[in-house]
């Protein structure tokens, strides 16, 4: 009987790993035959079916390429100070819109949320002209806060940061209260600590958006050495004067590499922060 | 400390819904009171409301001499222990224990002395760099009755505190309770629906019933001279049997009343406000009612089920022609008492207590 037992509870995870591991491979192929054909020093291979998925005679060439052809190291620098800007700028705003509408009772909060939600169902592109025109009354084009400002106030994560505060427990808040804490402390010494996943969570989507985000800061950034990595590759090598197409697919991997070394340190903050808080 | 007065308290959270119908109180300085009432009759609400957790919405809030109805509860001179431990998951139990006092700026080592003290009142000095996550339901009850000692307030404030505890800790708990209670001196207002809790730790307590104070006292007065007959049915266990009954008749001292098919039995109340004939409840402690000996006489009944504790044997029985069972609580010899057995039951007039057709008990005479 343990024998059948434990054969089934073996096949449950042989099935269970499978899966996974398949969805693994679908999701990060793409990824791998870029780096496939990156990381082949002779491109002959490039567009031959299945040979691609490995590299022809391997080597860093074109990855080395990528920081003597072009101001790559300007461009990541210019990525990571746009997309900690927004990370920033989009947590403060969603925390403290979040909080209110959470925890606070005041006539009409329910409508401007649903408002807010709303603004989720409009195509962004479609306030590109206004928000062009607004940037350039502030005098921010060809700005990095101009690049990311536009993204700050996020429906999403206004939505994320209600429900993670709704979920924390009222005595909690009591419990500070009668400590002594404001409103203010209460917000920040408590619901943000306790709130930590859902903010971890929301920091690495804004990152990812923010690190991909071109079309936007393509149209209100005008000097090449302010162009995040997105946008300053693709003017770069493609095009009528790209130059190889093993270069773009190394500066493509090159491109992602930085998110996911943050994804890896971050990943740690996902734990619930509720634990040992109630009952 | 403090004393804590209560004036006319209402309070209500929709229009039409009042919760706290009219609370007067008087608490003193020291004493220990615990409110004690069925699910949803509004004891959390009303401590909230000293707490200043909930806005009061009519009546008068003295904490000592001063009106508190507006003032902001951390300035009120309260603690309090929730019932869920409400501790901040992300401090250790050092800050969760430091976090009032850091707040209001006090210098580090006064904050490290009280803390520190609080921890060896209450056994935790082990603990203190812990998060509550690594603590079980005691320790982290503990802490949270430390978080509201390093404050040293003038009135505590427990919502149920012990109620997610096992039955061993929460024995415990609040035999540490009552010394803390006595260390301290301090003012303690107590919520629980649990009655032994109650009457263990309680200098007085308050039985409510939705949102209505149903009778103030010592647990000794209130147990012995239940003011009406939800306090007699809450207080007790097993409950007060109840009876319906008619008064028959009113002696100087003795009401006499009548069970169904005859049974009459006498009660030393003060019945002359009740005219005879009208309907009355009796009611008898399972504890008082005797077992009749030989030659003695005594209502019939037949033994329904018993159940042998031990110290005590309990037994349910059934009076021919009254609906309800009744609990009696025999010396703990009566072993060979069986299923089916017929008894005769005698109701001491001493201990009997009757109820007017209001629900309102009359006076004992004795
Ligand atoms: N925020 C609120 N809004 C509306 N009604 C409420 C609110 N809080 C409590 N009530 C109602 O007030 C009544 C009293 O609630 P309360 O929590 O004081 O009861 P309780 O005596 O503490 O009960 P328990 O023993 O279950 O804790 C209940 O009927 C409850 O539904
Ligand atoms: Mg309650």
């Amino acid at each position: 009987m343990a024998m059948g037992r434990n054969s089934r509870r073996i096949m449950g995870l042989t099935g269970h790993y499978a899966g996974l591991i398949a969805f693994a491979i679908f999701t990060a192929f793409p990824l791998w035959w870029a780096a496939s054909v990156g990381l082949s020093t002779n491109p002959e291979n490039m567009y031959s079916f299945p040979r691609s998925f490995w590299p022809t005679e391997p080597g860093l060439l074109w990855f080395a390429k990528v920081f003597t052809d072009m101001p790559f190291l300007t461009y990541l620098k210019n990525s990571t100070i746009m997309a900690v800007m927004t990370v920033v700028g989009v947590v403060i705003v969603s925390v403290l819109a979040g909080y209110p509408l959470a925890r606070l009772k005041f006539v009409g909060s329910k409508t401007i949320f649903v408002i807010i939600i709303l603004t989720m169902m409009l195509p962004s592109e479609v306030a590109m002209i206004p928000n062009f025109i607004t940037m350039k009354h502030l005098h921010l084009i060809n700005e990095y806060l101009g690049a990311t400002v536009i993204n700050f106030s996020a429906a999403f994560g206004i939505f994320l940061m209600k429900q993670a505060f709704e979920m924390v427990p009222q005595d909690l808040i009591d419990a500070a209260r009668v400590d002594g804490a404001t409103e203010m402390q209460i917000l920040w010494r408590i619901m943000v600590p306790v709130s930590a996943p859902s903010i971890a969570a929301l920091g690495i989507f804004t990152l990812v958006n923010a690190w991909n985000d071109y079309l936007w800061p393509s149209i209100i950034l005008t000097s090449r050495e302010k162009l995040p990595l997105a946008v300053g590759v693709f003017n770069d090598l493609t095009g009528p004067f790209a130059t190889s197409d093993s270069m773009v697919m190394a500066a493509i991997v090159m491109t992602v590499i930085p998110v996911l070394v943050f994804f890896a340190f971050t990943q740690r903050y996902f734990v619930s922060g509720m634990d040992g808080a109630v009952k | 400390m403090a004393s804590v007065t209560l004036k006319g308290i209402k309070k209500s959270y929709t229009k039409d819904v009042t919760v706290i119908k009219g609370v007067d109180l008087q608490i003193k300085d020291g004493e220990f009171v615990v409110f004690v009432g069925p699910s949803g009759c509004g004891k959390s609400t009303l401590l909230r409301m000293i707490a200043g957790l909930e806005d009061i919405t009519e009546g008068e809030l003295m904490i000592g001499d001063a009106l508190a109805n507006d003032v902001h509860a951390s300035k009120r001179g309260i603690a309090m222990v929730f019932q869920s431990y409400a501790l901040y998951p992300h401090m250790s139990v050092y800050d969760n224990m430091a976090f009032s006092l850091k707040l209001a700026g006090a210098d580090k080592a006064e904050i490290d002395k009280r803390v520190q003290r609080a921890a060896e009142i209450l056994q935790i000095t082990h603990l203190l760099e812990r998060k509550p996550k690594a603590l079980s339901g005691g320790q982290r009850q503990r802490v949270a009755i430390g978080r509201a000692i390093v404050r040293e307030p003038q009135v505590f404030l427990f919502d149920e505190p012990l109620s997610n505890l096992d039955a061993s800790l929460r024995l415990n708990m609040r035999v540490e309770l009552s010394k803390l209670h006595a260390d301290l001196k301090t003012t303690m207002i107590y919520v629980t629906h649990d009655q032994v809790e109650a009457m263990t730790l309680a200098d007085r307590i308050v039985v409510f019933n939705a949102g209505v104070v149903q009778q103030v006292g010592s647990p000794l007065e209130m147990y012995e001279n239940p003011a009406n007959l939800f306090v007699a049915g809450f207080l007790g266990s097993p409950k007060m049997n109840l009876l319906e009954a008619q008064l028959v008749g009113v002696e100087n001292g003795l009401a006499v009343v009548r069970l169904p098919k005859g049974i009459t039995v006498r009660a030393a109340v003060d019945a002359s406000r009740a005219t005879a004939g009208s309907k009355v409840t009796l009611g008898v402690r399972p504890e008082h009612i005797q077992l009749a000996t030989e030659g003695d006489v005594g209502i019939p009944a037949r033994v329904d089920l018993v159940e042998h504790l031990g110290d005590i044997v309990l037994a349910y029985v059934e009076i021919p022609g009254v609906n309800d069972i009744l609990a009696v609580k025999l010396p703990g010899h009566y072993t060979n008492l069986k299923r089916g057995d017929a008894v005769r039951l005698v109701f001491p007039e001493t201990s009997a207590l009757v109820f007017d057709e209001a629900g309102l008990a009359f006076k004992r005479t004795v």
